[in-house]
């Protein structure tokens, strides 16, 4: 079957809604863990999940699994809504879900470096999307959000996905064989 | 571990409103909100969301972690916006100012001076940040999930768009039981998440044994799904809802009152330039 970037079938309603409940739940679950020794900035491994079905499963996917993701990990832990903060996280998806149809091979070398490249450019977009909306909603000045937002959320989520993604994509390769995907 | 949503009945004036008109109400108040930084008119949106907060029944036992949250949050980020950076937001409206306190600044020959606007600034800023967070905080506790889907199909999303969240809201029990299974698995096999002294790195590529199991178990899964329901023919027609919303008096006077306070706001903003910062003894 021929892939197409765009397409919003069957297969990436499931996939998308996959992505979004695993995003929550492993959120809410490394939240429960505590992962100690990381000060006061929040490490969420399962950031990787949305920009690997992203690169996996196209960009409608991962845009949907980092948005609608988010939403259920802060319900889950009651943390509200906080919509440009969901939509960063649908950013960090959506990018590298733009060189899904680029990837030939998940074990690849030079696959998994275009993904990681994908996986950079979205935190960057994503977050700085994130950070300009506090200077209009919370009022902080350029320094503040970049000092207070930018840094700390790009590093994390830099770190997270740039171990995470490579590891996922492998995984996954055997899972396609077995499909036949 | 137990993957529930803070939600449950309250017998609320709230619960009984379709959440479709409380979206519509939060979303009009965000943006009506973010127009300002008059503190006067702010605090007319605070005591709307104050009210709001009240009528919930939500109590603060419940909502306490995201209050924590979002004070501390807040706190450091005024902090440093007003008291140690330049407030740059609203500009030239208070450079300058009267000085509350100056200290000499030895390294660099230059003085830091605290003016009573940057704490005006501050406290503004506060009022506007906790009239947001007392908008959204309270949607999860006094929303129930299942009505999500059927709720952003009623606001417009596309049938496939409503459908992927009423999945994925379905999919959560499942992924909590497989990573529960997968934790006390690897548990078993002496995995422990933080062991000895491991740094930054070591400790993200530790959670990849967790992570990996339940991740390529749900993409199994999926497919499996995502065949059932292509042979069910899925998406070829309307999609139905087992519930069903339908729009009552209360509904439509929220609305009315919602889309009042966006065109109020605008007006106030743009049509007679009001709103901007504002501090007693300031014309």
């Amino acid at each position: 079957m021929k892939k197409s970037l765009w397409s919003f079938g069957t297969r990436e309603v499931v996939f998308a809604a996959i992505g979004a409940a695993l995003y929550g739940v492993l959120s809410y679950a490394t939240n429960m863990l505590q992962i100690p020794g990381a000060g006061n900035v929040a490490i969420r491994p399962a950031v990787a999940i949305p920009m690997f079905f992203g690169v996996a499963f196209g960009p409608i996917v991962g845009f949907i699994s980092g948005i609608l993701g988010n939403i259920i990990g802060d319900l889950l832990s009651g943390y509200g809504f906080w919509p440009w903060w969901d939509l960063a996280n649908g950013l960090m998806g959506f990018f590298p879900g733009l060189i899904y149809l680029g990837i030939k091979n998940f074990k690849d070398t030079s696959d998994i470096l275009k993904a990681e490249g994908m996986v950079i450019v979205g935190v960057l977009v994503g977050i700085g999307v994130a950070a300009i909306s506090e200077l209009w909603v919370s009022g902080v000045d350029f320094a503040t959000t970049v000092s207070m937002n930018f840094i700390p959320s790009v590093t994390t989520n830099l770190v997270n996905g740039l171990i995470l993604v490579p590891i996922l994509m492998v995984a996954y390769s055997a899972i396609q064989a077995r499909s036949g995907r | 571990m137990i993957a529930n949503f803070g939600y449950r009945p309250h017998q609320s004036i709230l619960e009984k409103i379709d959440p479709r008109a409380r979206w519509i109400f939060a979303f009009c108040m965000l943006f009506s909100i973010v127009l300002f930084w008059d503190l006067r008119i702010l605090s007319v949106f605070f005591v709307i969301t104050l009210i709001q907060f009240f009528v919930s029944k939500v109590t603060w036992q419940e909502t306490k972690r995201a209050w924590i949250f979002i004070l501390v949050l807040s706190s450091i980020m005024i902090f440093i916006n007003t008291i140690i950076t330049g407030v740059e937001t609203v500009g030239g409206t208070i450079r300058g100012g009267t000085p509350l306190f100056s200290l000499k600044i030895p390294l660099f020959e230059t003085f830091y001076v605290l003016t009573v606007e940057r704490l005006w600034f501050a406290l503004t800023q506060y009022l506007r940040i906790i009239s947001i967070a007392s908008l959204f905080i309270i949607l999860p506790f006094t929303m129930d999930p299942r009505l999500y889907g059927v709720t952003f199909k009623g606001l417009g999303f596309p049938d496939k768009l409503a459908y992927t969240m009423d999945l994925a809201f379905r999919f959560i029990p499942t992924i909590a039981r497989d990573f529960n299974v997968t934790l006390d698995a690897q548990r078993a096999r002496g995995f422990e998440i933080d062991k000895g002294k491991m740094n930054i790195f070591q400790r993200i590529r530790r959670m990849a044994p967790l992570m990996v199991p339940v991740t390529m178990n749900s993409i199994l899964a999926g497919e499996d799904i995502a065949n059932a329901m292509d042979l069910r023919c899925f998406g070829l027609k309307k999609r139905s809802w087992i519930e069903n919303l339908h729009f009552k008096t209360g509904d439509f006077v929220l609305i009315g009152f919602s889309i009042l306070i966006l065109v109020v706001s605008l007006y106030l903003r743009f049509g007679l330039n009001l709103g901007d910062f504002w501090m007693p003894g300031m014309s």
